[in-house]
């Protein structure tokens, strides 16, 4: 906006003051525009910083701790490499708590999943009282785990529970809820089932509500019963909410720690290990063993092998929600 | 001009407010400090107002000693700390030690864990005096001193053992039902114990002889010198070819013993709901059991009390009363201890709950050998763990791996009695590996 016709003179003329202003100007322009750019960035970094404090540096410091020889109370030993990671991978009792807990994670998360889209596809219709059914629903998750796991332990007691009694009144030999591999992980099983069932069941409500509803009423009206609408509609509707359910659903089924503990009186999954899962096992190392550094092991495989079947269940899940639109294609063409 | 000052003011916020998390965060770093903070309260308080918190778990007794205390020094507050059980309160005690704070001005210790805890003893503060001089027998005040012979724990109640059993049963298999019939049949070598047993079953009255194998183990383990590990090198030895423990593993996983065995693991659903049953005869006792046996099976009356014990004398269970140096009230802490603990104090607890004192004066106090026991049919209780306390003389070496061996054995058995998964070859090879993954 200068005049370019005036030539620059020496010492401080009123051109250099404009041009001063210009720059200030621009200044402000770029501050204006660092605060598009990066103030997003600065307003979520308290999560990323609290994060990185509470949550990432553990996760790597526990690696560090895999490759020491670590005392619960004595502290810091020696640095032994991978000498943890081999004799954890070599023992017996780490194997059987991997079969624990990948059986009790099947038993649990597979019927969870199964019994909640049904629950929220019931929920879902027009019922009268309505919300009692949809919080009742969700009054298992509220009962504290250790009085659920004392009510279901008294039910599952190999001689005086409940459900042995039934079966010896109905003529058969009681089941050894305790002393064998799967029941043991059926009793558990069920106990994790009945408090997340009701947690996913909202979920999927949640997110079946968001379903348009003319698709449903097209469904109809070409004559589709509602067992028919749930399999061509509903579910592969959901599919982002069952790959999340799912997702959840195996990080939390794989480390379990709560109900296997609290099973019988000891809290160590069983005199043969019948029900130890590898957070028990973490636990019984670090704590009771004093061994940390075998236990920081045991809890870094424990994350590898939970990327693994994550991974693992997203492929599964993609294919299977996917499948659905795949066959009507594929019944479209025969029609024609 | 305004720009400017609105721009000071956001300065003067951000650089005020940083100030203030700074030092909401540093206050917390005197809670570590073990520099004796306790200064303030190193003289005996007598004006000061001082609050201390007690952590036990289960049932001390303590709930009117700590009304008393308070009567006598006004200024001194007693909180209860209890834990909801004793794994937990064992869990927290260790926390406590590994991150290095003071949750509790007075710490209660089962037995089971003074050796985790004799190996912190930095942790703690020297808790000898002239006062608690011979307050206890060698063995009981043995667990709770280091190897420089720095006492850090004052001996609570401990754990005489005898012999429980039911007088209808024993009429129905015909043997002799008084006290000191019961006393003289069943005294003596525990190969004694199971020839009665076989008499017993012969009898056949639907009974076993006993709960469990593991629940026996237990009295035999403490019958022994050194089970586990060597008390000169602390070197694990339950698996060498001289192993003290495994001659027991044999003889109590024989099939003639476990013929015997109502096959209910201790302190499960099962076996807490046997007690309303008939389903064994005989139980080693020590006084706490006794609060058990009536609390699990309020209507029976036809438990009773011998003054025996299989193999000789013997202590199960037992605890005691620490004080961590970092606290804030050491020095009231250790009077409050000292006061607990005094032979007086003891025996009125045992008079009112039952746990049997560790202390040599409390267990000749006429209050507490002349306590009865209305549940065991009159039986002189206090009179028989006397008898039971006065002959022991050594408890088992409790190194550093003692605890977790001993899980591993239980284990070891519930396998072979109750689970029944193993035979009694299998069992053991898996109660090796447990205790080669310890080291």
């Amino acid at each position: 906006m200068t005049s370019t016709r005036t030539p620059p003179a020496a010492g401080p003329t009123a051109s250099d003051e404009r041009d001063r202003q210009q720059r200030r100007v621009g200044f402000s322009q770029k501050l204006g525009r660092w605060d598009v750019k990066l103030s997003p960035y600065l307003y979520i970094s308290p999560f990323f910083i609290l994060f990185v404090v509470v949550g990432l540096f553990p996760l790597l410091y526990t690696g560090v701790v895999s490759v020491h020889q670590w005392d619960l109370l004595k502290g810091k030993g020696d640095f032994v490499g991978f000498e943890n990671f081999s004799t954890v991978l070599q023992a017996p009792i780490f194997w059987k708590s991997v079969r624990n807990t990948i059986s009790i994670f099947l038993l649990s998360s597979i019927p969870q999943v199964i019994l909640a889209l049904v629950i929220a596809a019931l929920l879902d219709a027009n019922l009268r009282a309505k919300t009692f059914w949809r919080m009742g629903v969700l009054v298992p998750y509220v009962v504290a785990p250790v009085a659920v796991s004392l009510i279901f332990g008294q039910m599952f007691a190999d001689q005086s529970g409940i459900i042995n009694q039934i079966l010896r009144n109905l003529g058969f030999n009681g089941i050894g809820w305790h002393s064998e591999v799967l029941p043991s992980h059926i009793a558990i099983a069920s106990m994790v089932n009945f408090r997340w069932t009701g947690y996913n069941t909202l979920i999927f409500l949640a997110a079946m509500q968001a379903i348009p509803r003319d698709l449903y009423e097209a469904a109809l009206i070409d004559g589709a019963n509602r067992i028919r609408q749930f399999f061509s509609i509903t579910i592969p509707m959901l599919r982002p909410t069952i790959i999340f359910v799912i997702i959840t659903s195996t990080i939390g089924g794989l480390q379990i720690f709560d109900e296997p503990r609290m099973f019988d009186q000891f809290g160590r999954g069983g005199a043969d290990q019948q029900y130890l899962t590898v957070t028990n096992y973490i636990y019984q190392l670090g704590w009771t063993n004093k061994n940390f550094g075998r236990a920081a092991a045991v809890a870094w495989l424990l994350f590898l092998l939970i990327l693994a079947i994550s991974v693992v269940n997203y492929l599964i899940t993609r294919r299977i929600a996917s499948e659905g639109g795949a066959k009507q294609k594929k019944r479209k063409k025969v029609s024609a | 001009m305004r720009k400017t000052t609105r721009k000071f003011l956001a300065v003067t916020a951000g650089v005020a407010s940083i100030a203030l998390l700074a030092s909401a965060c540093s206050s917390d770093g005197d809670s570590g400090d073990k520099s004796t903070s306790s200064s303030s309260a190193s003289a005996p308080s007598n004006d000061e107002k001082v609050t201390l918190k007690v952590a036990t778990f289960n049932e001390f007794g303590y709930a009117d000693l700590y009304e008393e205390y308070m009567k006598l020094h006004p200024n001194v507050t007693i909180v209860n700390d209890k834990a909801d059980t004793s794994d937990n309160a064992r869990a927290a005690v260790q926390n406590s030690i590994a991150t290095n704070t003071v949750v509790d001005d007075i710490v209660a210790a089962d037995s089971d864990w003074m050796p985790e805890l004799l190996a912190s003893s930095d942790f703690f503060a020297d808790l000898g005096s002239d006062t608690v001089k011979d307050r206890w027998p060698a063995w009981k005040s043995q667990l709770s001193t280091t190897a420089d012979g720095k006492l850090i724990g004052y001996g609570t109640d401990s754990g005489p053992e005898a012999v429980c059993y039911r007088k209808d049963l024993f009429e129905k298999a015909g043997l002799p039902t008084d006290r000191a019939e019961v006393a003289k049949l069943l005294n003596g070598t525990w190969d004694n114990y199971f020839t009665q047993g076989q008499k017993f079953m012969d009898a056949k009255t639907g009974a076993a002889w006993f709960d469990s194998i593991g629940a026996l183990s237990q009295g035999m383990i403490n019958q022994l010198e050194a089970p586990f590990e060597d008390p000169s090198t602390d070197e694990i030895t339950v698996l060498g070819a001289d192993s003290k423990a495994k001659p027991v593993y044999d003889l109590l996983t024989s099939d003639k013993v476990l013929g015997q065995s109502a096959h209910l693991g201790q302190w499960s659903q099962d076996w807490t709901d046997a007690f309303k049953g008939d389903k064994w005869a005989t139980m080693l006792c020590p006084p706490w059991m006794t609060q058990i046996i009536a609390g699990n099976a309020p209507d029976q009356k036809n438990w009773d009390v011998a003054d025996a014990l299989p193999g000789g004398a013997s202590n199960w269970g037992g605890s005691f009363l620490l004080v961590p140096e970092g606290g804030k009230n050491v020095e009231a802490a250790k009077q409050l201890a000292d006061w607990l603990t005094d032979p007086k104090q003891a025996a009125a607890v045992f008079v009112k709950y039952g746990n049997f004192p560790s202390q040599t004066a409390a267990t000749t106090d006429p209050s507490v050998t002349g306590k009865t026991d209305d549940y065991f049919g009159g039986a002189p209780t206090g009179q028989i763990f006397s008898n039971r306390f006065a002959p022991i003389e050594k408890q088992p070496y409790r190194g550093s791996h003692y605890f977790a061996i001993n899980q591993a054995l239980s284990d070891a058995y519930t396998r072979v009695d109750v689970d029944k998964t193993d035979d009694s070859a299998s069992s053991w090879k898996k109660f090796e590996q447990a205790v080669k993954d310890l080291s």
